[in-house]
């Protein structure tokens, strides 16, 4: 399987099983974010460039699935794919808990850009309580599914194996 | 863990997926079809999915319900159990209760109980965590549903739907903030715009209505209908705060009548342009 068939059947099966298992899984009428989650972790293994086009078309099948503006997630997703990929750079020796708590910063910081880019669009009012309640459950329940989503995604980003190795500091990358 | 890599190529790349993504969300709010017709065909692609996943599910969601809100349930089958007896207790009553009705509406000329409706089952909130003042039911295209058309109860205005798929719809509660309706105050019968008061849980009519207009708290108000998708004299609520005093900007802010506190089926008023019009028509 080529490597864009593989990324096109973990959004595919990241999307179905959004609106069908995580849909009726809800702590307070919380559901897991696996696009999100999925293009967070496609910028940390995919690196920048990759991880924002994975991350730009699981925000379109996000407004797809929940009837929100064409555009409007993937404005959100692809930018935090790419920050999250420049931190990967930094945390590359760090160890598992401290990649959790990293991730769920980053889930966090994803659900309240999209929430308020859709106040910024009109389509629901702020409600700060409610938003920061909604970002913590989200990003716990998030993490909670992130391993197996983030072999998933490093499977289909990478083939398994390292990429972006620039051997001649030119700014060019390579794919493995 | 992925190697360290360099950044070079992702600045350009980002900007033109952020000039991607501006440029979809324009031609969406201009109303661009391609793009609506691209979301309504993955939703019903996904649609069977989701009908087998809820069936599945179902069995699940009622054994928790069971275990962990069973204090709730037995609180709800009580409160049912007295309100069946109250209401068979009111049964000789009830004609005349309903003769008395259609005396008050015929006075103010509303005739909303002989709207053609639509039955529908209310399934919950949409997919996503963003989806406040909004809920999804189980009709759709194929049940001659479509968008703008009006949700009541046996109370009043619901809201109206949103987002129609062939088989299910997304209704905007009357209460969500870029809700508007145009309303009439039945005392005074001025015409006014009404707005979602989100997270208030109440309606703002905040145009229309004269600064020097005597309102009254507990005045009811209506669809004022006209040029809107709305038929006229659909209840809409009651003011429970006329602002009286106000100079310019007055906020008259007005009680839902409908509340969706334990309801499980709504009415859609079929347009009855839509009535007229030939299915290819409809679109």
């Amino acid at each position: 399987m080529t490597g864009r068939l593989k990324i096109v059947a973990v959004l595919l099966t990241a999307m179905t099983v959004q609106v069908t298992v995580f849909e009726e899984i809800r702590i307070d009428g919380v559901s897991v974010e696996l696009l999100l989650l999925v293009s967070i972790l496609a910028g940390f293994h995919g690196g920048p460039e990759r991880g924002a086009v994975v991350a730009f078309c699981a925000g379109l099948l996000h407004d797809s699935i929940t009837a929100t503006p064409m555009g409007l997630h993937a404005l959100v997703y692809a930018p935090l794919a790419v920050a999250t990929s420049h931190l990967e750079v930094r945390l590359a020796r760090s160890t598992r808990p401290f990649l959790a708590v990293g991730l769920a910063v980053a889930m966090a910081v994803g659900v309240c850009a999209t929430m308020l880019a859709g106040g910024l669009f009109g389509l629901h009012d702020v409600d700060v309580a409610r938003l920061a309640r909604t970002a913590l459950v989200a990003s716990l329940m998030s993490v909670a599914v992130a391993v197996p989503t983030s072999r998933a995604v490093c499977w289909a980003v990478t083939g398994g194996l390292p990429v972006d190795v620039d051997v001649r500091g030119s700014g060019v990358e390579s794919r493995g | 863990m992925a190697v360290p890599r360099p950044t070079g190529r992702s600045r350009p790349t980002l900007l033109l997926l952020i000039a991607a993504a501006l440029t979809l969300l324009t031609l969406q709010f201009r109303g661009f079809a391609p793009l609506d017709s691209f979301q309504q065909g993955m939703r019903d692609l996904l649609d069977p999915v989701r009908s087998v996943s809820e069936t599945a599910a179902r069995p699940l969601r009622s054994a928790w319900l069971g275990v962990f809100d069973y204090d709730d349930l037995r609180d709800r089958t009580e409160r049912l159990e007295k309100e069946l007896a109250r209401m068979r207790g009111r049964q000789l009553s009830s004609e005349a209760d309903r003769e008395l009705l259609l005396r008050l509406m015929g006075e103010v000329g509303i005739d909303y109980t002989t709207l053609d409706t639509v039955v529908v089952r209310i399934l919950g909130t949409p997919p996503g965590n963003f989806s406040s003042h909004t809920i999804e039911v189980d009709k759709g295209l194929d049940d001659g549903l479509s968008e703008g058309m009006a949700v009541v109860t046996g109370a009043g205005l619901v809201g109206r739907l949103e987002v129609v798929d062939r088989s299910r719809s997304i209704v905007r509660l009357a209460t969500h903030p870029a809700f508007r309706v145009g309303v009439r105050l039945v005392g005074s019968q001025d015409e006014g715009l009404a707005r979602g008061g989100g997270a208030t849980g109440y309606l703002v009519i905040d145009a229309g209505i004269r600064p020097d207009v005597e309102v009254a708290v507990g005045e009811v108000v209506v669809t004022s209908g006209g040029r809107s998708r709305f038929p006229a004299d659909i209840p809409v609520g009651r003011v429970v705060d006329p602002d009286q005093g106000a100079d310019l900007d007055r906020e008259i802010i007005v009680e839902p009548a409908a509340s969706l506190e334990h309801l499980s089926f709504l009415n859609v008023v079929l347009d009855p342009r839509l009535a007229d019009a030939g299915p290819l028509e409809r679109g």
